[in-house]
């Protein structure tokens, strides 16, 4: 009987120190995980931002500025470019269509918008010309 | 003690009295009484040894099958832990958990302002369609009609707004039809919400958003007020072909 507990129990301690090893590699692996490096999310925002400028693509940072205002609603430090060409593309669509739908009080609040965000643009003041280019020639 | 012979004093461990000869009946006992409890000790003492000989080896293996068990649920544990990555919305839903009757009226203002994207974007930053059912019930008709709009209005100003550049990608197919997609979402929860009787002081901004989205249509899809009741009753697939059309000016 307790040759063959002493039996059972080796077998237990081999698989035991099997999953004790192979626990060993997953948590040091998990440690590596955890202690990553990490890239600075602004910074790749940044860069994408900078990108999309080259190529126009004002849709595109639109697209990032309503991803990221749904996590922050004021932008975060660094965020603030993009917040603003996003938030001046979105008030320069909207012209038009408070325009068409033939709101007086909606156009005169969101020219006032557009013209704040114009005076915050700063060395992106080029970027508010581009986009009523695009507006005013849609479709 | 004394004889039970002679009646002389005699020691407890003398088998015969000194004095008569006469056997000592307790001494013979305790002789006897001696020699089996010394044979029952051996045997006792033998078997506990032969015992403990043989479980030996077993409590050394159980020690150590439960050291390594106790360190594997450690490193179990650890390694879960590890591989959580924090979760970015926690600080927001503190923040808002200590702030809510502030959020939500700054929410309702935006509803006022006509802001309505803004409206979905604060809705969600501030995590009150999760942590403030009690407090921000009454938003959450409108909120549901919102983010169709929301999704609408981002999607059409993806497509305007989007690259021209021959170099770069293009999404316009993907976000035709997720336009598409949210335009045919909106209307059916518009429909599901305006026949909400709780949500009634609430269907006035839901009619303005359909209205501005109707706008929107009209104006960036070049579609007069037939075109775009067309444009609607089609499919969702139907409606894709239709913009690619427009939009592609082919």
């Amino acid at each position: 009987m307790n040759k063959m507990m002493k039996v059972v129990l080796d077998i237990l301690i081999v698989i035991a120190c099997l999953a004790f090893l192979f626990l060993t590699i997953e948590m040091v692996s998990s440690y590596r995980y955890a202690h990553r490096e990490k890239e600075d999310p602004i910074e790749t925002e940044l860069r994408v931002f900078e990108y999309e400028l080259r190529h126009k693509s004002y849709g595109e940072i639109i697209d990032t500025y309503y991803v990221e205002r749904m996590y922050n609603f004021e932008p975060q430090d660094g965020m603030e470019d993009i917040y603003n060409v996003a938030e001046y593309a979105h008030a320069a669509f909207m012209s038009r269509v408070y325009a068409e739908k033939g709101d007086d009080r909606m156009s005169e609040s969101n020219a006032l918008r557009m013209e704040t965000v114009r005076n915050r643009l700063g060395a992106y003041a080029y970027t508010a010309d581009e986009v009523d280019e695009v507006i005013r020639n849609a479709p | 003690m004394r004889c039970k012979k002679c009646g002389h004093e005699i020691g407890p461990e003398e088998l015969r009295c000194p004095y008569c000869g006469a056997e000592n009946s307790y001494a013979v006992q305790h002789q006897k009484n001696m020699k089996r409890f010394k044979k029952d000790y051996k045997k006792t003492r033998n078997e506990v040894i032969r015992s403990a000989q043989s479980t030996r080896g077993l409590a050394t293996r159980a020690a150590i099958l439960i050291v390594l068990i106790i360190g594997c649920i450690i490193m179990t544990i650890v390694t879960s832990l590890n591989y959580v990555d924090p979760d970015p919305r926690e600080a927001n839903r503190r923040d808002a958990e200590r702030h809510v009757d502030e959020y939500v009226s700054e929410a309702e203002e935006f509803l006022k302002r006509g802001e309505y994207t803004e409206f979905v974007s604060f809705m969600y930053a501030h995590d009150l369609h999760n942590i403030a059912w009690d407090k921000a019930e009454h938003l959450v008709s409108v909120n549901y009609v919102a983010q169709e709009y929301y999704e609408c209005i981002e999607h059409m100003e993806e497509i305007i707004l989007r690259s021209t550049d021959p170099d770069y990608f293009d999404g316009l197919d993907t976000d035709i039809r997720n336009f598409c997609m949210y335009v045919d979402g909106f209307y059916e929860v518009l429909e599901v919400q305006r026949n909400r009787k709780k949500s009634k002081e609430y269907h006035a901004y839901m009619d303005d958003m359909d209205a501005e989205l109707r706008a929107a249509m009209r104006t960036y899809f070049s579609m007069d007020d037939q075109a775009l009741e067309e444009f609607l009753s089609k499919t969702e697939a139907q409606k894709a072909v239709i913009l690619e059309g427009i939009l592609r000016h082919e």
